[in-house]
């Protein structure tokens, strides 16, 4: 039976792309766009992907599902406007269709246009890109995914008699992604990713808390590897039994110590987003401050698409451009911006590769990859004797930017610091500022390094990771009820 | 666009329910979903960009000795419904057995509801569309030239979804929307504001652009002018907006009866009890005419409903799917949600009603001597989900003295607990509107701790 499912998979691969129709029709549709509708650009984004869903509370598996999703999307550049159209079909007829209705309306859409859009000038690739994992998770049998996910559970619930409930959600994908161009690009992407969020909550004496982890990597089922589900396991459950003890902090402005995990958080809110050119551009803060200080010297930063196995890795973004590794911030000096192909002519400068969509239902737009902030010297200690009376804050559960420069960091697990040493938990405390203040208040930066994986929501999903060290701000707003 | 043909869904569902159940399944159920949907772009105070997504697909839920099992595909093919029914068992088959798992809901007594279908929407062309967005980009820009629209869009989608069980559930449902909406900022030198927003949403072709893009820009406007305001335990009132959004968010997992049967609800245990204050009545209504999420049925079949959640602050009942209500031996509410053919159904709020008072807004913002008018929050998806605890920005918000407004304020935080704020509501407002599930008029509460700069 299992073996019967794999092979299902390759079978169904095999009836779409052995039609090399499919890619013959690809290339007609490219003429059709650019020959009878005059469009200046065309691609065609084609998906085949699997996924495995499987949600368990308190060790039953509520969901086990199993999808296909594949379809193609097709954007045109048309008289300076963008159309598109995307469906979940390899039906030429039904793609020839609706690349007449994106052309259509690229060309409605371009009558009231004032300025234009333009492309930056691109090399273009003809690549196969084939990941090689361990543990590939379409190779994986169902059942042993969810045998997995019970260990997770077990450790939690068996942790302690007060945590009363236990999610768990997994998830991975799995196919392969194809980029056509009408400049001649043939992008062929093996695609791979494995997610798990787990959340917990304990009960006592009417006080309910609640913890949260989440798992994420482009490698394969390794993630899960020997006593990772049960380290996992009891990481969640010791930090929801601890804040049964928490008290609300007291709101104000304190001195802090965040943690990796926040950093990562903090620099992808309150930083990571103003500089996604497309924000940039909306919101004004940074245009024109390359080079301009806006944060602490202490302060260095990239977002970087070419990790390893980090869960905002890939080769090729969804515009056929090469993931790099981009500076930000270089010693409190703002270093550059995240561009797509639109935004990169606006400033005059190459595209970095950070041109994501979803998946073929959306469009590409500017995302983040793996933001962080690189390591310096000190050790948690040294970060921590400074402060007289303030906050820990070690990790965190959501964070929003604004375009003003305000962010907004919440906190599922944090600690009092008093007179340099650590105090008894808060309870979910937030953290907030603006960011052109903020970044200069980085007083220490600590020697360890962590990155974290995470879902980014711009109107669109992204898998990303955000890290860094710890590191101490002199000052910063934290949200809390006591008085 | 093509209006969706409610046989052949129907009969996509029957035929994969039938190989189910020839397969070995006990139970099967199938969800068809067809849906498309045309949408007109705005970015930086132009229209640049124009889509069309066709979305169509099928989800198979079989049940194999207590053991259940999901697939879906979005090929709408026979062949592939076949092969999702294979995939579903094989899922099954690697479960383990649900002890709790009753059954399938059966056939139930369907109520009509009004103004959810627009035959116009499947017919509109792109231009009219265009001429909608280029008129609300219009009114935002003449509000003021300090105003930057810079992002939002117009759009308008079909919807049908079908449901057949081997449990006797068969049945089709077709639906219409329409959506407008505009955020803003306004810039003045280095002076940015936060972004505002504005939104329209029908269900038939009825929605306000114009209105829209001028609302976005003044209240953008009105943020330019700001001051810092001091920390101290105070009163707001919240907009639909940042009510929507602090609810969803710490609220309404803790109605689920999925939350309050796994002891994840601090409301468990308290029906008939007091848990908000007497001025608060909520409803949750699906079959609410012209509701955004109004529908015939839920996404298991179940018929909608009308379900008193709070009657005067006293907790009247939770929303179940099929399966929390067999656990409990008692009928589904009818919340059943999936967010489209990918996903197993899970609790949710159809359209959350707060019943209106009888004040006007300006009424209210005449009587509040010193507080603030919330119409934003940023933050509120990273509050506790558990426990009500929230602590978010309220950004812009705006000051309230002696009964008027008097500015903007930036980066000011709340935090307290949705249990508490419910019992310290003093004030409900006459003006309702739907924003996402929440239908409601502006809310006044006391005693939340606002945090400030100075």
């Amino acid at each position: 039976m299992r073996t019967e499912l794999f092979n299902s998979y390759t079978v169904n691969s095999e009836k779409l792309w052995k039609a090399e129709n499919t890619l013959y029709a690809f290339e007609e549709l490219l003429d059709q766009a650019t020959q009878q509708f005059g469009a200046e650009y065309v691609e065609i984004r084609a998906q085949q992907l699997s996924k495995t869903t499987i949600t368990m509370k308190e060790g039953r598996a509520e969901t086990a599902k199993q999808g296909i999703e594949q379809g193609v999307a097709l954007r045109v550049l048309l008289d300076g406007a963008w159309g598109f159209a995307s469906a979940g079909s390899f039906d030429i007829q039904v793609l020839s269709r609706i690349m007449q209705d994106a052309c259509k309306m690229a060309k409605a859409t371009s009558s009231s246009l004032k300025t234009p859009i333009k492309l930056a000038h691109v090399k273009t690739y003809e690549d196969k890109v084939k990941i090689k994992t361990a543990k590939n998770p379409a190779k994986i049998p169902i059942g042993e995914k969810i045998d997995t996910l019970c260990r997770i559970n077990k450790r939690v619930l068996g942790y302690d008699k007060r945590l009363k409930s236990c999610t768990v959600e997994y998830l991975d994908v799995t196919g392969t992604s194809y980029f056509f161009s009408s400049e001649g690009a043939r992008i062929e992407q093996d695609k791979i990713a494995v997610w798990s969020k787990i959340t917990a909550s304990a009960v006592q004496n009417g006080v309910f808390t609640f913890s949260r982890e989440e798992v994420g990597s482009t490698d394969g089922f390794e993630v899960f590897d020997g006593d990772k589900p049960e380290v996992l396991g009891e990481k969640i459950a010791k930090r929801a039994v601890e804040q049964l003890e928490a008290k609300a902090p007291k709101g104000g402005l304190y001195p802090v110590v965040l943690g990796p995990n926040v950093v990562g958080v903090l620099m992808h809110e309150a930083f990571g987003h103003l500089s996604e050119a497309d924000l940039t551009l909306s919101s004004g803060l940074l245009l024109g401050a390359i080079g301009k200080k806006i944060a602490s010297n202490l302060v260095t930063c990239y977002d970087d698409g070419t990790i390893n196995g980090a869960f905002g890795s890939f080769k090729y973004d969804d515009e056929g451009v090469p993931a790099q590794k981009t500076p930000l911030i270089k010693e409190g000096v703002v270093a550059g911006l995240m561009h797509n192909r639109e935004t990169a002519m606006k400033f005059g400068v190459a595209p970095t590769g950070n041109a994501r969509a979803e998946d073929f239902h959306v469009e590409p737009i500017i995302r983040m990859r793996n933001t962080f902030m690189e390591p310096r010297d000190c050790s948690l200690e040294e970060l921590l004797e400074e402060v007289k009376q303030g906050y820990y804050f070690k990790t965190f559960i959501g964070g929003q930017a604004n375009l003003d420069g305000t962010f907004q960091v919440g906190i599922q697990e944090g600690y009092e610091i008093v007179k340099g040493k650590l105090g008894k938990p808060v309870r979910y405390a937030s953290i907030s500022g603006n960011t052109l203040e903020t970044l200069f208040k980085v007083e220490a930066v600590g020697r360890d390094f962590e990155l974290s994986p995470g879902r980014c929501g711009k109107g669109q999903t992204a898998f990303v990771c955000d890290g860094g060290p710890h590191i101490r701000v002199k000052e910063m707003l934290v949200g809390g009820s006591s008085k | 666009m093509e209006a969706p043909n409610k046989e052949a869904m129907l009969s996509l569902a029957e035929k994969a329910v039938d190989k189910a159940l020839r397969s070995g399944a006990s139970e099967a159920e199938a969800y068809v979903y067809v849906g498309e949907g045309t949408n007109i772009g705005i970015e930086r105070g132009q229209v640049t960009k124009s889509s069309k997504v066709i979305d169509n697909g099928i989800g198979v839920r079989v049940i194999l000795d207590k053991r259940i099992g999901f697939a879906y595909t979005n090929i709408m093919e026979e062949a592939s419904a076949a092969e999702v029914v294979s995939k579903a068992l094989c899922a099954a088959k690697a479960n383990k057995p649900d002890p709790e798992w009753h059954e399938l809901p059966g056939t139930g007594a369907y109520s009509q509801v009004e103004k959810t279908y627009d035959p116009r929407i499947p017919e509109l062309k792109p231009e009219a569309l265009m001429k909608d967005a280029l008129l609300m980009l219009e009114a935002a820009i003449n509000v003021d030239k300090r105003v930057l629209p810079v992002e939002g869009g117009i759009g308008a989608a079909y919807a049908a979804t079908a449901v057949y069980n081997s449990n006797g559930v068969s049945c089709f449902d077709k639906g219409t929307v329409a959506e407008c909406s505009v955020a803003t900022i306004a810039k003045d030198g280095n002076n940015v504001t936060p972004v505002c927003f504005e939104f329209s949403g029908e269900r038939l072709y009825a929605v306000n652009p114009a209105w829209v893009g001028k609302e976005a820009a003044k209240v953008a406007l009105s943020a330019l002018q700001n001051k810092k305001v001091e920390t101290k335990n105070g009163k707001l009132i919240i907009s639909q907006f940042a009510l929507q959004e602090l609810l969803y968010y710490t609220f309404f997992n803790a109605l689920k009866a999925d939350s309050v049967q796994r002891e994840q609800s601090p409301l468990k245990g308290k029906k008939g009890e007091i848990v908000a204050s007497e001025k608060v009545t909520f409803l949750d209504h699906g079959l609410l005419e012209g509701g955004l999420r109004s529908a015939v049925f839920d996404a298991e079949g179940v018929p909608h409903q009308k379900t008193t959640i709070i009657e005067k602050g006293i907790l009247r009942d939770f929303l179940y799917d099929n399966y929390t209500a067999r656990k409990e031996n008692r009928e589904s509410t009818g919340n059943a949600s999936r967010s489209g053919y990918m996903s197993t159904p899970a609790i949710e709020v159809t359209n959350f009603c707060v019943q209106p008072g009888n004040c006007t807004p300006d009424q209210m913002i005449s009587e509040v001597d010193d507080g603030l008018l919330v119409y934003y929050l940023q933050g509120a998806h990273s509050s506790n989900p558990v426990n009500g605890d929230f602590s978010v920005v309220a950004t812009p918000a705006w000051q309230i003295r002696h009964g008027e407004i008097v500015h903007s304020t930036r980066g000011v935080m709340l935090s307290g607990n949705v249990f508490e704020l419910l019992k310290n509501i003093i004030g409900i407002a006459n003006n309702c509107r739907q924003v996402g599930q929440l239908v409601a008029p502006w809310v006044e509460v006391e005693n939340v701790r606002v945090i400030g700069h100075v």
